[in-house]
């Protein structure tokens, strides 16, 4: 029997002993790689899991400052839940209107849009004829009988769309709700569960990942809303249709590095080619653009953001790169404050694992010396 | 402050946080945090992180590189320096000690061996959360530096030779 397990399968202890001679860090990136394949296979749920972390642990801070006031966690939460609620019911009342407004002027006036598009690229590709097979190209891809547009607006397909939105209508604040309020137990177990040994190195963790995606989740807010801000104003100043609406997509176009801007630049270039049919405003708006930019770079994100997500130009390429091949948006939104915090835990168990040498080498040292050892220390 | 308010009190129990009191009162007999207020130390408190050690448990090893101070809310916890291949017991610290503070200070390593005697119950203050703390609070910080001063210089006081 013994023979057959050598001969053909492994057995128990073989598994057990290839666990003992495998280095761990083989170990961490084979167990690393299948968390990455499995989350990939349930991309919806982790994004709607990924995006009520976030809300989290934007609000944790308004939970704590109740807490602060000896308010009861789970009181805390119910209040700030309340006071959400009430906040979107009289924003709705009060500032959403004009949005709502917008929102219904695009839709009635879609198909005109849609013909003036087409218009304003037929045009430009009239003008420049070196571009007009593109041009005609893109019109028939998305304005075709069977273009982007026919699938994208038919009604099954809104539909299909809608139900994972409305999904995540439900489940995220469902998720929210509970990650604030239980968020402390989950921890206390954590820690009952950690060995001694490991308690400060699983603190230094937990607080560098809790101090580093805080504050980069809080200062993208900030920056989100004042660059919508922004581009808000900077549209209607120079008279583009839908400034606030624009301006959010702008906002939250900003979330996404480097092609967050463009994202936004580009639909709002369209609006203005299509509002004034001349090249003038989608220059003026490339220069809010650009100028909302350059804003952006050299003082909101430093102040917003600071100095909290430090990753070398090359690695934040490849991040972005890989984030989005794996998860998409999220993926591109999420891999810089991942990798960043990975680079900080893998310092902190690198230092803890060269403390716990440095002692076990002294601890040798001493029984050597003693003379209770035969082995010679390291 | 919302919990100590006489009406809040007798109206809302339901919606404070009574489970928390009895640390504070811990925690406002710790020398490290005297002279803070209830307020003050609710605001500590948050940050602080709950860990219990069953009897014999090391808590940290001399020499390591301190990253967090403790404080005993119950049990008891030793405190032992290895002199070659002695062990001299230093303190045994129970409820309301506070022990491994120099790691507060810049890059200290532990001057000593931490045990826990008994099964014991400690809160932990990491040492990004205090710099955080006391560059955000201004009364915090002021108290517990001073408080930390003190503590030192009983230390010097203690160490000269007679």
């Amino acid at each position: 029997m013994n023979e057959e397990r050598h001969k053909g399968g492994t057995s128990l202890t073989d598994l057990r002993k290839l666990r003992h001679q495998m280095p761990r860090w083989v170990l961490a990136l084979l167990v690393f790689g299948v968390a990455a394949v499995v989350a990939s296979r349930i991309t919806h749920l982790l994004m709607m899991l990924i995006a009520a972390a976030i809300i989290a642990y934007i609000f944790s801070s308004v939970i704590c400052a109740l807490e602060r006031l000896g308010i009861k966690r789970s009181v805390a939460v119910i209040l700030l839940f309340v006071l959400v609620t009430v906040f979107v019911i009289a924003a709705d009342l009060i500032f959403i209107p004009d949005l709502k407004q917008e929102i219904m002027n695009s839709y009635a006036k879609f198909p005109e849009f849609s013909r003036q598009t087409q218009d304003a690229l037929l045009f430009t590709a009239e003008k420049y004829p070196f571009i007009e097979s593109s041009i005609t190209k893109l019109v028939d891809d998305v304005f075709g009988p069977s273009g982007f547009l026919e699938r994208t607006l038919s009604a099954s397909e809104i539909l299909m769309q809608a139900t994972p939105f409305i999904m995540a209508l439900i489940l995220v604040p469902f998720f929210v709700f509970f990650l604030l309020k239980d968020w402390p137990g989950v921890m206390k177990r954590v820690m009952d569960w950690i060995p001694p040994s490991y308690v400060e190195t699983t603190i230094s963790v937990i607080a560098e990942i809790n101090i580093l995606v805080g504050k980069y989740l809080r200062g993208l807010a900030g920056d989100c809303f004042v660059v919508g801000v922004l581009a808000s104003v900077g549209l209607w100043l120079i008279g583009i249709n839908y400034p606030i609406m624009l301006g959010i997509l702008s906002g939250v176009a900003n979330i996404v590095p480097y092609l967050g801007p463009i994202i936004g630049c580009t639909i709002s270039s369209l609006v203005a080619l299509m509002q004034y049919r001349s090249f003038d405003p989608v220059l003026n708006v490339v220069v809010l653009y650009l100028a909302v930019k350059l804003l952006d770079d050299l003082v909101i994100q430093p102040l917003m953001i600071g100095k909290s997500v430090h990753l070398h130009p090359m690695l934040l390429v490849i991040t972005l790169i890989v984030g989005e091949k794996l998860f998409g948006i999220m993926g591109m939104i999420l891999g810089v404050p991942f990798v960043t915090a990975a680079q900080k835990i893998a310092a902190i168990l690198l230092e803890h694992r060269r403390e716990t040498h440095k002692r076990e080498c002294a601890e040798r040292l001493i029984l050597h010396r003693l003379g209770k050892s035969p082995v010679r220390p390291i | 402050m919302v919990l100590d308010n006489k009406i809040v009190r007798r109206y809302f129990t339901w919606a404070l946080d009574t489970t928390r009191e009895s640390h504070l009162r811990t925690l406002s007999d710790v020398p490290l945090f005297t002279g803070m207020g209830k307020k003050l130390l609710r605001k500590l408190l948050i940050d602080l992180i709950e860990k219990k050690y069953t009897a014999g448990d090391i808590i940290f090893h001399e020499g390591e590189s301190g990253k967090a101070v403790y404080v005993v809310i119950e049990g008891s916890v030793k405190i032992i320096k290895k002199s070659n291949s002695e062990s001299k017991t230093l303190a045994v610290l129970g409820p309301g000690s506070h022990f491994g503070e120099l790691s507060l200070i810049g890059q200290c390593s532990r001057f000593a061996t931490a045990v826990a005697e008994k099964d014991s119950l400690l809160l932990i203050m990491y040492k990004s959360y205090f710099d955080d703390l006391i560059r955000g609070n201004s009364a915090i910080s002021s108290r517990i530096l001073l408080n930390l001063a003190e503590i030192l210089s009983k230390y010097i006081q203690r160490d000269q030779p007679e």
